[in-house]
């Protein structure tokens, strides 16, 4: 059943405009270090001792935002399209299990963000061997850059897809979305046990790898709640 | 399974069925009886309650009290089994306004697991067939309300439910409509629940009808017996009503008396003809002797608690 759902949202975010949003934000923060780097190179290599760390680290700069700011748009816009006409009602009425239904939703939505993740990598890595920052790639820093926010930012996904999935009322997800993004910009004086700190995989043990876990596991304590909520309800 | 044919087999059948939002009843104690084959129409006034025993016999609402039985199986153990035979349409069609009539199907289809061509039947029957590739946005609300049709006739249901599925369409398509919806029973066995809040147009389709007002089923049975309620009376014009009431008071036949006119609650032929031959022996002139056709929609208003402005 899992498999068809998925196969049926995929074909649902057609011409929604995700897919081109997945792009946008990888390549929209590799951009960011196009003009850094075009503007400044010269200066900026002077900054530090290993080109390709110091380059890696301003891309992770801006990388929780831009997955913030992605997650919150494309969960609206993906609960927006069952809401517009409220389908929910006729996908319930078939023979669907409603978990699977918000399983798929889920899904759909964390592939789309890893795809992203995936796109950040290849792009960053193109840049940093364009500007010929030098021989040897440091790639268990890259694959920590690219993959361990999406990991860190499970969390807010699955806060904001049970928000926007359960609201009747769609200001809310929206309102939601607006805090997320403020708390994610003041990331750096948050303390260590909100959710939003841990894109930027800064904690006081100093080690990424906290951060990339304990998304992954709230991210699933929230995934299960918000499932079990939206099954409990009564179909709008 | 196997049963005797003797009981008529429901293919719904709802058990005091009640729901509450709050401290607010919306259906209350609601026992509905679908026999198989059958065109029910649900009957109401807006808010009666409609929607929602309908939600609650889809599965989308959980009743507060009492249980759904869909083709003898209860809806909260078998939920998906009977889904599977289900096909519906609740409320405004539902329709994702970026994907075009015929991915819309196949959003629907690839979850029931039906063949490709059923796609283009289901277009045919309610004649979408050539706006099939078109985005559905730009469709009028009586396609997009044939387009929901379609959805719902998609998995060849055995029970067909449709809310309200006549709004929005013009009066051809509303003929259109009746007809095919008149024609699936005997072509594909179906049993179909049609709601709607004007009685003219379940009077034209059904073959039984449930009446809820106030979250209350009030009538339940054929068309035929809510017919016999609307021609009850008989009106006589006498010379002497008053006189010729009494002697029909005094020979045991209840009438009422106005303005020279008898009304008689009786119908029956030879009730009439005994009031008639009554008449006649005390010397009382009989004018006029009519019957007065109390329209459906009166007896709707008379039941849904309205008053019927005449």
């Amino acid at each position: 059943m899992i498999g068809s759902l998925l196969r049926v949202d995929l074909l649902k975010i057609k011409r929604k405009g995700l897919w081109f949003l997945t792009f946008l934000g990888p390549i929209g923060v590799v951009a960011l270090q196009i003009v850094n780097y075009g503007v400044r190179k010269d200066y900026l290599l002077q900054q530090s001792d290993d080109d390709w760390l110091y380059y890696l680290d301003w891309v992770h700069s801006f990388t929780p935002l831009a997955l913030v700011l992605g997650i919150a748009i494309l969960t609206s816009s993906m609960a927006s399209i069952e809401n517009e006409t409220n389908a929910w009602k006729q996908l319930m009425s078939l023979p669907v299990r409603k978990m699977s239904v918000y399983l798929s939703k889920f899904t759909v939505l964390a592939v789309l963000l890893l795809v992203s993740s995936c796109i950040l990598m290849v792009a960053a890595a193109g840049l940093g061997m364009y500007l010929e920052l030098g021989p040897e790639i440091p790639y268990a820093h890259l694959l920590q850059i690219s993959f361990y926010p999406f990991f860190a930012s499970l969390p807010i996904l699955a806060l904001q897809l049970w928000v926007a999935t359960v609201s009747e009322n769609q200001g809310i997800p929206i309102t939601l979305s607006v805090v997320s993004f403020i708390l994610a910009y003041s990331a750096h004086s948050l303390p260590d046990w909100l959710i939003w700190k841990w894109p930027t995989l800064m904690n006081s043990w100093d080690e990424p790898l906290v951060s990339a876990f304990l998304g992954l596991g709230v991210g699933a304590v929230l995934y299960v709640a918000g499932m079990i909520d939206f099954a409990r309800r009564d179909v709008r | 399974m196997s049963f005797e044919v003797i009981e008529v087999e429901y293919i719904v059948e709802t058990k005091q069925l009640t729901k509450k939002f709050g401290k607010e009843t919306a259906v209350d104690r609601v026992d509905m009886k679908i026999p198989k084959g059958e065109i029910y129409g649900f009957l109401g006034p807006n808010g009666a309650g409609k929607t929602t025993t309908i939600r609650m016999l889809l599965g989308l609402m959980r009743p507060s009290a009492g249980t759904v039985h869909i083709f003898q199986q209860d809806m909260q153990k078998h939920k998906l089994h009977i889904l599977k035979k289900v096909g519906a349409l609740v409320e405004n069609p539902s329709y994702y306004p970026h994907l075009t009539a015929y991915e819309n199907l196949e959003a629907l289809r690839k979850i029931i697991g039906c063949e490709k061509s059923r796609i283009y039947e289901v277009l045919d029957i309610v004649r979408l067939t050539e706006a099939a590739h078109k985005k559905v946005k730009g469709y009028s609300l009586g396609m997009k309300q044939r387009l929901g049709i379609a959805a719902a006739l998609l998995n060849k249901p055995e029970l067909l439910i449709l809310d309200e599925p006549t709004n929005g369409l013009d009066p051809s398509g509303i003929i259109e409509m009746r007809n095919l919806i008149k024609s699936l029973p005997q072509q594909y066995g179906m049993t179909v629940l049609i709601s709607s809040h004007l009685l003219s147009e379940i009077d034209q389709i059904a073959t039984t009808v449930g009446v809820v007002a106030k979250g209350k089923l009030i009538y339940q049975g054929s068309i035929e017996s809510m017919r016999r309620y609307s021609q009850q009376k008989v009106k006589m014009r006498v010379s002497q009503g008053d006189r010729a009431w009494r002697s029909l008071i005094a020979s045991g036949i209840k009438a009422e008396y106005s303005d020279d006119v008898l009304i008689l609650q009786e119908d029956a032929d030879e009730k009439i003809a005994a009031a008639v031959r009554t008449l006649v022996r005390d010397g009382v002139s009989v004018y006029r002797i009519e019957e007065e056709k109390r329209s459906l929609e009166d007896v709707f208003l008379q039941m849904t608690g309205k008053e019927g402005i005449v």
